[in-house]
């Protein structure tokens, strides 16, 4: 069981001076508790909190109030792989590229053995990467789909109890994205994996449990999809309105 | 004929257990140690007697040829001219390099000078690997200068790597690129503690639809300091790229210098540089995988200079 305690992360606002400590609340006396093995969708506009709340629980970013119980124990203070060793694992939006560091080289720090048939196991379980991708460089010459394949598969090779993926589907094609909610999906069922997949995509959102709407650094809903849906088509009407009323602008500037 | 610091010593250098199988020519202190040629690959002691030629026959292919050197001999400093002549369409791997294992308080220092004649089609891959060890005091000093003349058509690959223990190191690099053919030169260092590096690199690309590309991977930690200097000259159609990363650790220094200079208008000459730290993202990458801050560290470096 993973507990949110009124966390809150607030940041300098850039440009103030040191004279006006302007903070940003960028997340906002959040709690929820994600119980074991259950599968999870966040969504919510660009800029709502998403990644910051991803990082938050992974320890990335510093919470500013609150608190994170894992499994009955505080973990506020862990650093990043005291967390990651205890279970939680997060999958980066942007994963970082490297300069000589291989798909190899992360998979058997995920993994914690560079066995040969290990390693094939972990690409043949994940599917969505193919075997030559073992001595590629995780570095800038990648595709953008095919890094993110390369992060999934390391959060998965590291057997996480606790999943979070961060839109994980961005640049990946058509034919893979069915496959990928079918692994996320058997992971949670195979090993009790509590997964978190912050995605805009309708097919993750349909695919967990319960659905998280992130706003403003705020739980804006939480519960099925079913009743989420009048909250997200509201969220896709306009709001440029005040903009486009303007007298002499007929047209839409968005 | 090998005492237990020669063998550590190539090991370290050439990844040898033992003496080599095919060509070799082992140097230590200054004195030849041991030879062998085979069939297609001659080595003899150059005419001036300060180093040595080695000639490798027209054709020649999946051979190798190593030519380590040892210096265990506190206060010497050996100097070498060795001649390579790769012959027509060979294809062949050269190993060279030079451990120092310095035991004393007086400085121990190697400057070899290793020049390459390419032929025509030939394919050369020279892997140069600099090592110094031993619980000494004195300093240990580097000097390696290659110069490389390729004809048409032909290739080489480069692999220099200097990774600790040496506490000065001068490198100089001229190469003279022929048409079609292409250079590919991968340098690596790693400096610690009061190291001084410094690289200087005359490349030239003289002949039409030559290609070269040249990368330097250094990691800088303690006061150590390193400096990389690229002039990257084309006078033909050519194509040349200049890629170098510097990691600084500590309070290490570094300025990477890379020049170019097209003398033809079809020239096509690029250059990517970049100095700073470990990135933030790569060590977050690796933490959330379980490892803490400096395993973290030690692994991204390891994949750097790999
Ligand atoms: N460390 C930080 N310092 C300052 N501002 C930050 C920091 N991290 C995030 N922000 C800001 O907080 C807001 C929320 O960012 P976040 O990345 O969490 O959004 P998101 O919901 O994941 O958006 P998207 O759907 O575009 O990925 C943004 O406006 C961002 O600029
Ligand atoms: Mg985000």
């Amino acid at each position: 069981m993973l507990e949110l305690k009124d966390i809150s992360f607030r940041t300098p606002e850039s440009g103030a001076g040191t004279q006006s400590p302007a903070d940003r609340t960028i997340i906002q006396d959040l709690s929820f508790t994600f119980e074991p093995g259950s599968f999870y969708a966040i969504t919510g506009p660009n800029g709502s909190g998403k990644t910051t709340l991803a990082k938050l629980i992974m320890g990335i970013n510093e919470l500013t109030s609150g608190s994170i119980i894992f499994n009955g124990s505080d973990i506020s203070n862990l650093s990043i792989h005291e967390r990651s060793n205890a279970g939680i694992v997060y999958g980066f939006q942007h994963p970082a590229r490297f300069k000589g560091t291989t798909f190899r080289d992360l998979l058997s720090i995920a993994a914690g053995s560079d066995d040969e048939d290990k390693l094939v196991e972990i690409i043949s379980r994940v599917g969505v990467c193919s075997l030559d991708f073992l001595d590629k460089s995780v570095d800038s010459k990648l595709s953008g789909g095919e890094i993110k394949k390369i992060e999934l598969a390391t959060v998965i090779a590291k057997n996480p109890k606790v999943a979070i993926y961060d839109e994980p589907d961005t640049g990946i094609d058509l034919w893979t994205i069915g496959p990928m909610v079918e692994l996320l999906k058997r992971e949670q069922k195979d090993n009790k994996t509590t997964t978190i997949v912050v995605s805009h995509n309708k097919a993750f959102l349909e695919a967990a449990d319960t659905l998280l709407l992130i706003r403003e650094g705020k739980i804006g809903y939480s519960g099925d999809l079913a009743g989420a849906l009048p909250i997200l088509e509201d969220l896709s009407v306009c709001t440029f309105n005040e903009l486009c009323r303007g007298e002499d602008n007929a047209q839409c500037y968005r | 004929m090998l005492n237990a610091i020669d063998k550590q010593v190539l090991k370290e250098v050439a990844d040898l257990e033992g003496i080599p199988k095919g060509a070799y020519n082992i140097r230590k202190n200054g004195a030849l140690l041991g030879r062998e040629v085979s069939a297609n690959i001659n080595i003899e002691t150059n005419e001036k007697g300060d180093g040595i030629i080695i000639d490798i026959k027209p054709g020649t292919v999946n051979e190798s040829v190593h030519i380590p050197v040892i210096l265990s001999k506190a206060g010497l400093h050996d100097t070498v001219y060795n001649t390579f002549i790769v012959g027509e369409g060979s294809d062949v791997t050269i190993i060279a390099g030079c451990g120092i294992h310095c035991g004393g308080k007086e400085s121990e220092g190697h400057s070899g000078i290793h020049e390459f004649q390419i032929k025509a089609g030939a394919k050369v891959k020279y892997v140069e690997k600099h090592i110094a060890i031993g619980a000494g005091t004195g300093r240990r000093i580097l000097n390696p200068t290659t110069k490389v003349f390729m004809a048409e058509n032909a290739q080489a690959e480069m692999e220099l790597t200097q990774l600790g223990g040496v506490d000065e190191a001068k490198r100089f690099n001229d190469a003279k690129i022929g048409a079609g053919s292409v250079l590919l030169i991968t340098e690596r260092v790693m400096t610690e503690g009061n190291q001084t590096a410094e690289s200087r690199n005359e490349i030239e690309l003289a002949g039409t639809d030559s290609k070269t590309n040249i990368v330097s991977r250094s990691v800088i930690k303690g006061d150590s300091a390193q400096d990389f200097y690229v002039n990257l000259t084309a006078s033909a159609r050519c194509y040349g790229h200049i890629e170098c990363d510097a990691i600084i650790m500590d309070n290490g220094i570094n300025q990477t210098v890379p020049a170019l200079r097209a003398l033809h208008p079809d020239a096509e000459l690029t250059h990517e540089a970049s100095i700073g730290k470990i990135a933030n993202d790569q060590l977050m990458k690796l933490m959330s995988l379980g490892l803490d801050y400096n395993a973290a560290v030690n692994r991204i470096i390891q994949g750097f200079l790999r």
